[in-house]
């Protein structure tokens, strides 16, 4: 039985025009299972929000992609842009980061949820706008807001307008790209909790991308952390929080300032590396505070620590290994 | 409420920039020294008889803030002065030749924004590419030819196929033509006149669109309407050139000095009688209130249209509320 | 062309990011064509004004060859109504064309600077009401000012590069005016005006020094309109017809029935030469204000396609 979403050695490279090229997702792969709650953690730059924009092919001109997302076993990038947009919205849906401009300033927003719905043949006209003001109720907004313009909306009416517009086809997963970020403390806990309640009600799978830690282990069931580009660990979040893997996510969760206790806030010193310059060795060496021999010439894969746990370190993991080196046996096993 | 502000506003700035050109206008041809309407011996062709009506009409032997209060009276009558070549009040032959001259600049005007926008946008949507390269650099070109000569190269390349010289047939006033044939008459001659405006003055729009359009598909929205799976063409129409036209209003409404300097010199080429010519003719001529009459019309008309911008800017922008 | 060029940039990054003003310029000239080629047109027709008397074939002014000769061995570009080669006449005029430009620019410059930067420096009242008559200025239509001005001064050559200074100071001022006041803001000049600096001397050790690149590039897009006006008002009558100019040629031109006897050369190559030293001039202040000011997002969303690559050599789904 195949998952909803197969994502598998995802790439995308980007050309900046008066710059080298960056590699910005390396070989990025993980599965997605109807209704479930994955995170997507990271610093900043660490190519979260890439990823979710290259599996509905939202990318620049400038960018080139290589790798396979499967949504119910088809294949939906293999033939670009047009094989994707058939499936944007109806199938995958996504809330953006800061809501107060992924919003038409100029058009009402029951207008912007209903526009969709006539190109994907779900409803039109009346019964278009009827569905959106349904849908708003859905989010906790009065329908007759429908008749205003974004910028007569709070931060948080804005955002829950942009997931009651991310549901207006009825897709199967939503891509949440920093929901909460720029919302106030009390505003994101309500967003959470609409989110996880939505997930609950329509059987919605989501993919919560966020630097948040918290967050994520609120809401999600399993999570993967990502770092230069590649995944450095996935797994239950159970799993994650208290027996890390990898030394990233344990300093990750480690730095997370705790609201109870009296701990200095630790913070992990360096910064990520380039990703315009082919690596050797671990991408996470640098940084890393346990790193053995190994670590400077061999790049790990993931591998595996427990079942549905793996981690790209070369000291995790039943058996020790490097990442697509040919005759590996060790070489990517998902889930088994 | 808070909209109706703007408007007021808006209107003010309009009412006090006004009132600026007619001051200014009085400085320029009374208070100057050198200023003719005074000097009446610059004026050859005024009679004795002109002079004393002039002097009369003008108050020229009063102080000068004297002149300026029956400036402003005269001018709350509509009266400008009279013509020292035909004898004639201004305002009604320059109210004449602006309905000449509307017209065409009309058209002209219409004509060169619908294909600034549309190269404009095209240049956007394939940025990067040969048709940007064209269109982008076609634009540039266009704008930096001088109106003038666009008009003269038109001028040689179509003399033989096309009117090129006024309004209508040269005998139409002796000869009254029925309605639609004039309608036809007219519209025959302001082909050339309006090609070369629209030549002259697309260029600019293009290359203000162009930015608009791109800097709107680099907005959050944009992607959004991506992601709902909308066609390009969409995009591109109903929300990136919708965004994108505010901008270009403002663009727009700043281009109308050059619209009117342009307009000017096609007049001239193409012996258009509008305003523009007759104020040609008033300089060659030294017909001074013409001349002063012609500036404070047309820099009216430039506020007032300006005004006008600011109202549809009001009407496609639902965030304005100050 | 004034309402195109005249939206001050408002690229307020520190000049000296590269270390020298100079490399500034050259990695500009490197990365934009459009730079280079603008600068090119820019220099040659500099170069050509200079040596024009020394190159020139014929006399600019007297006749050598018949009324509307067409181009010919001789003349490679023919001669016009007075029997003048053209080509002499063109250098000749191109020379009087860049003086105006560059003396009417100039002028625009002291004025606009000057305006800039007391209102930019002292701000309050000050500032407004500089800014409320540059407001009212601009209103008014360019070439309608102009005659009536140009009528009550005369026409002379002197008058015209007045004239269009008055138009164009309104541009300059206020891109002084903007970086005036970002300078001022920042923190290192507020420390020198506590420990008692003069405004005179903040103003020419501080304040001039980081307004180069942006202020280069409004002088160059102010030359191109300084020209543009000036063959403007020649053709207007305006300008004293005994000088040869770019303008006053094309004005020749049309007063003396080129157009009826269709000797295009009289009236072609004056226009291209106008409209290259325009265009080379807006391509590099406009690269120029791009490289300072880079506004447009390139990620996301032109609507061409990306690309999909297959992975060489490792074996793995690729498509």
């Amino acid at each position: 039985m195949s998952s909803l979403l197969e994502v598998r050695d995802l790439h995308v490279w980007f050309e900046p025009p008066h710059a080298a090229p960056v590699h910005a997702v390396q070989g990025v792969s993980f599965e997605l299972e109807a209704g479930e709650r994955f995170g997507l953690v990271g610093e900043s730059g660490c190519g979260k929000t890439t990823t979710i924009l290259a599996l509905m092919g939202l990318l620049p001109p400038n960018a080139s992609l290589a790798g396979e997302v499967r949504l119910d076993g088809t294949s939906i990038l293999a033939g670009g842009e047009d094989s994707v947009r058939p499936h944007r919205w109806k199938d995958i849906a996504m809330v953006f980061q800061g809501a107060m401009n992924a919003l038409n300033p100029v058009k009402k927003v029951g207008w912007q949820i209903a526009e969709p719905m006539a190109f994907h043949g779900v409803a039109e006209g009346k019964a278009a706008l009827k569905r959106a003001g349904e849908l708003l109720e859905l989010v906790g907004i009065p329908a007759r807001s429908a008749q205003r313009y974004p910028h007569e909306f709070s931060g948080g009416m804005r955002q829950r307008a942009s997931i009651a517009m991310a549901l207006a086809c009825a897709p199967k997963i939503l891509l949440a790209d920093e929901p909460t970020t720029a919302l106030d403390v009390m505003v994101q806990a309500q967003i959470l909790e609409l989110l996880t309640r939505l997930s609950g009600e329509l059987g919605l799978a989501v993919i919560l991308v966020t630097h948040d830690l918290p967050v994520v282990a609120q809401m999600c069931s399993r999570a993967a952390v990502m770092y230069a580009g590649e995944i450095a660990e996935t797994g239950p979040m159970d799993a994650l929080y208290h027996a890390p893997a990898h030394p990233y996510t344990r300093l990750l969760f480690a730095a997370t300032p705790d609201l109870y206790g009296a701990d200095a806030v630790a913070s992990i010193p360096g910064s990520p590396p380039r990703l315009d310059r082919d690596i050797t060795g671990c991408p996470f060496r640098p940084r890393c505070d346990v790193p053995i021999e190994r670590c400077a010439r061999d790049h790990p894969a993931l591998l595996q620590v427990e079942t549905a746990h793996l981690a790209a370190c070369l000291r995790a993991g039943k058996r020790g290994g490097l990442r697509a080196e040919p005759g590996a046996d060790e070489a990517v096993r998902l889930g088994q | 409420m808070r909209r109706t502000d703007y408007v007021i506003k808006r209107a003010l700035f309009a009412l006090v920039t006004i009132f600026v050109a007619i001051t200014l206008n009085f400085f320029m041809f009374r208070v100057l020294p050198g200023n003719a309407v005074t000097d009446l011996a610059r004026v050859p062709h005024a009679g004795a008889q002109l002079r004393r009506a002039l002097t009369v009409e003008f108050g020229l032997n009063k102080p000068k803030w004297e002149q300026y209060l029956i400036y402003l009276r005269e001018l709350a009558h509509g009266n400008m002065g009279v013509s020292f070549v035909y004898q004639q009040p201004v305002s009604q032959l320059l109210i004449g030749d602006l309905k000449n001259t509307i017209p065409m600049v009309t058209v002209g005007t219409l004509a060169s924004v619908l294909v600034g926008v549309f190269t404009g946008v095209l240049a956007a949507w394939r940025r990067g590419s040969i048709t940007d390269h064209i269109s982008t650099n076609a634009a540039v070109f266009a704008y930096a030819f001088p109106t003038q000569w666009l008009g003269l190269m038109l001028l040689i390349a179509f003399q033989d196929y096309l009117p090129s010289h006024g309004m209508t047939w040269p005998l139409a006033a002796f000869f009254p033509e029925p309605f639609w044939q004039h309608l036809g008459d007219v519209g025959e001659h302001m082909i050339l006149p309006a090609l070369t405006l629209l030549l002259t003055a697309y260029g600019s729009y293009t290359l203000v669109v162009r930015t608009s359009v791109l800097e709107t598909l680099g907005e959050d929205y944009v992607l959004t309407a991506r992601a709902k799976g909308l066609p390009v063409r969409r995009i591109v129409w109903r929300h990136a050139v919708r965004n994108a036209l505010l901008p270009m209003v403002t663009m727009i409404a700043m281009d109308f000095g050059y619209i009117v300097g342009g307009a000017l010199l096609i007049e001239v080429i193409f012996s258009w009688p509008g305003i523009g010519l007759a104020m040609y003719n008033a300089v060659t001529e030294r017909d001074y209130p013409m001349l002063q009459g012609g500036f404070l019309i047309l820099t009216v008309s430039v506020i007032l249209l300006n005004f006008v911008a600011d109202l549809v800017y009001f009407r496609l922008d639902p965030r304005i509320t100050e | 062309m004034s309402a195109l060029m005249h939206e001050p940039a408002t690229g307020m990054e520190p000049v000296t990011r590269s270390g020298r003003r100079g490399g500034f310029f050259w990695t500009l000239l490197k990365d934009r064509k459009t730079a280079a080629v603008g600068l090119g047109i820019i220099v040659f027709f500099v170069l050509l004004s200079v040596i024009a008397p020394y190159i020139s074939p014929y006399s600019a002014t007297a006749q050598s060859c018949a009324v509307f000769a067409p181009p010919s061995v001789h003349h490679w570009l023919g001669c016009d109504d007075g029997g003048v080669d053209m080509l002499s006449e063109l250098m000749q005029g191109g020379r009087i064309s860049l003086v105006v430009g560059f003396a009417a620019t100039l002028v625009a410059m002291i004025i606009g600077g000057g305006v800039g930067i007391v209102s930019g420096y002292f701000g309050g009242w000050v500032d407004i009401t500089l800014m409320r008559i540059t407001d009212y200025l601009l209103v008014i239509p360019d070439l309608v000012f102009a005659m009536v001005i140009a009528d009550i001064w005369g026409p002379s050559l002197f008058h015209v590069i007045m004239v269009i200074a008055i138009l164009e100071w309104t541009g300059t001022a206020r891109v002084i005016r903007a970086q005036v006041m970002s300078v001022k803001e920042r923190v290192y000049i507020k420390r020198t005006r506590a420990l008692g600096a003069s405004h005179a001397r903040i103003i020419a050790r501080h304040v001039l020094p980081q307004m180069g690149p942006l202020l280069i590039a409004n002088t160059v897009l102010t030359v191109a309109i300084a020209i543009y006006l000036e063959t403007a008002l020649a053709f207007l009558n305006l300008e004293d017809p005994t000088v040869t100019t770019w303008g006053t040629i094309l004005e020749h031109a049309f007063e003396r029935t080129a157009v009826s006897s269709g000797a295009w050369w009289a009236i072609v190559p004056d226009g291209i030469c106008i409209a290259l030293v325009c265009v080379g001039c807006f391509w590099l202040g406009q690269a120029i204000e791009d490289a300072l000011n880079p506004r447009l997002k390139i990620a996301h969303l032109s609507l061409t396609r990306w690309k999909i690559r297959t992975l060489a050599g490792r074996g793995t789904d690729a498509i």
